[in-house]
């Protein structure tokens, strides 16, 4: 399977900023210090269960 | 004028807090920031500022240089005082123990504001963080404040002047090591920040392929040894590699803004930096530019954007205090703040977004 990442990291993106641009680009920062750059992964990208796992883990917890 | 600043460079602690409280003369303080350099002994510092203004809230830390309006200081006390008028409310937490993950700050902010951390609005609260300057858990302590709001918290590392060893965070009467002083505040007028680094970025990207992130030490670039890697990327020897560290840090680039980290020494072929970094990411070569003219233009760009500014605090990295120092330009450096009431002090790393080095970050208020 490949491409989910990039589905979680525009859906994360979108829960946190809900469409201010301003905050989009803290938000992709912010996971970029993580070690999760956005501009790495397309929908051609592999699924790497442990980045779906911490991406799973910081929509949780941004409740 | 509801935000107003004082400083002392009185040796004797009594003697230095008594003339801040003259300068601050009948202003009616609600929250006071201060900034205190090493010589000044914690618990005293923290109870002495405690105790002469009981009804504010007080926090602050140990610093290696002090910033007020218009001057650049040694071995001084800066303060500055915030009236109601000037902030609506505020918190203040301490988390007390580093190594140990709590919530209870966080806790703390919800019951205090009524509402979620992540509902809480970043144009209408700020955060502000202090924290030890040696504890090196900067970076994991900004990252799990991300994790939990959208409230910008800005801020810097305690200093200890150089000596590194012991520095201190203060907060309503008490001194701490190895912990972080957290505070929210709702100003009553508008805000923003600055980060300028006075870098630019290169041509030259050097992905992080190896990295023990806990010692914040990289061991491969672009899967070659670390030293190499940069001293290639520098078109230089290992050997030199380390007389580019002050002007040639890296930095994650987004959008063209740097979040720099900066190289300490190189171990063995790998690289300790004074900030983690993690695997995946990938650094640019940076290249230093002019610090004051760049802080000038982030000032003025500040200034326009808000209409005036009525308070800046100044989280200024030591690094930056150094190249000042050297090229005799602290001087011109604190005119750059002479028009408006500032306080700030030289940082052992800053923090915006999540821990950097070789920058200023401020929080400026309208």
């Amino acid at each position: 399977m490949a491409g989910k990442i990039k589905q979680m990291i525009d859906a994360f993106v979108n829960q946190r900023a809900q469409g201010n641009t301003v905050l989009e680009g803290v938000v992709k920062i912010k996971l970029i210090l993580k070690g999760i750059d956005p501009k790495m992964f397309t929908p051609e990208s592999a699924d790497d269960p442990a980045i779906i796992a911490k991406l799973e883990e910081l929509m949780r917890e941004f409740k | 004028m509801n935000i107003k600043t004082a400083f002392s460079d009185k040796t004797d602690i009594q003697e230095a807090v008594e003339e801040i409280q003259t300068q601050l003369g009948d202003f009616e303080t609600k929250l006071l920031i201060f900034f205190a350099s090493s010589s000044v002994t914690p618990d005293k510092i923290a109870d002495r500022m405690e105790a002469a203004f009981p009804s504010a809230e007080t926090f602050g830390c140990s610093t290696s240089g002090e910033i007020v309006t218009g001057r650049m200081l040694t071995n001084s006390i800066v303060a500055m005082a915030f009236n109601r008028q000037a902030i609506k409310d505020s918190k203040v937490e301490v988390l007390e123990d580093l190594n140990r993950e709590s919530h209870r700050a966080f806790n703390a902010f919800e019951r205090h504001f009524d509402k979620p951390m992540s509902k809480m609005d970043p144009k209408q609260y700020v955060g502000i963080i202090l924290i030890d300057g040696l504890s090196g858990k900067e970076e994991q302590i900004m990252d799990r404040i991300g994790d939990f709001t959208n409230v910008n918290f800005i801020g810097g590392s305690a200093g200890d002047d150089l000596k590194f060893n012991s520095t201190h965070v203060y907060a309503n009467g008490k001194s701490y090591t190895n912990a972080a002083v957290l505070a929210i505040l709702e100003p009553s007028t508008a805000f923003t920040f600055v980060k300028t680094q006075s870098f630019c970025p290169l041509q030259q990207k050097l992905l992080v392929t190896k990295a023990n992130e806990s010692n914040r030490e990289i061991l491969e670039f672009n899967n070659k040894p670390a030293a190499q890697a940069y001293a290639e990327a520098l078109g230089t020897s290992v050997a030199d590699a380390p007389n580019h560290f002050m002007h040639n840090p890296v930095g994650v680039v987004y959008e063209g803004e740097p979040f720099v980290r900066s190289p300490q020494q190189i171990k063995d072929n790998s690289i300790i930096f004074y900030c983690g970094v993690k695997e995946g990411i990938e650094l640019t070569l940076l290249e230093s530019t002019d610090i004051i003219a760049s802080t000038k233009e982030a000032l003025d760009s500040v200034k326009s954007e808000l209409g005036g500014i009525s308070g800046i605090i100044n989280f200024n990295c030591i690094l930056r205090t150094l190249e000042l120092r050297e090229k005799g330009l602290t001087d011109s450096y604190g005119a750059l703040f002479s028009d408006v009431p500032t306080i700030g002090f030289s940082t052992y790393g800053e923090q915006f977004i999540g821990h950097i080095n070789q920058t200023a970050t401020m929080i400026v208020f309208r």
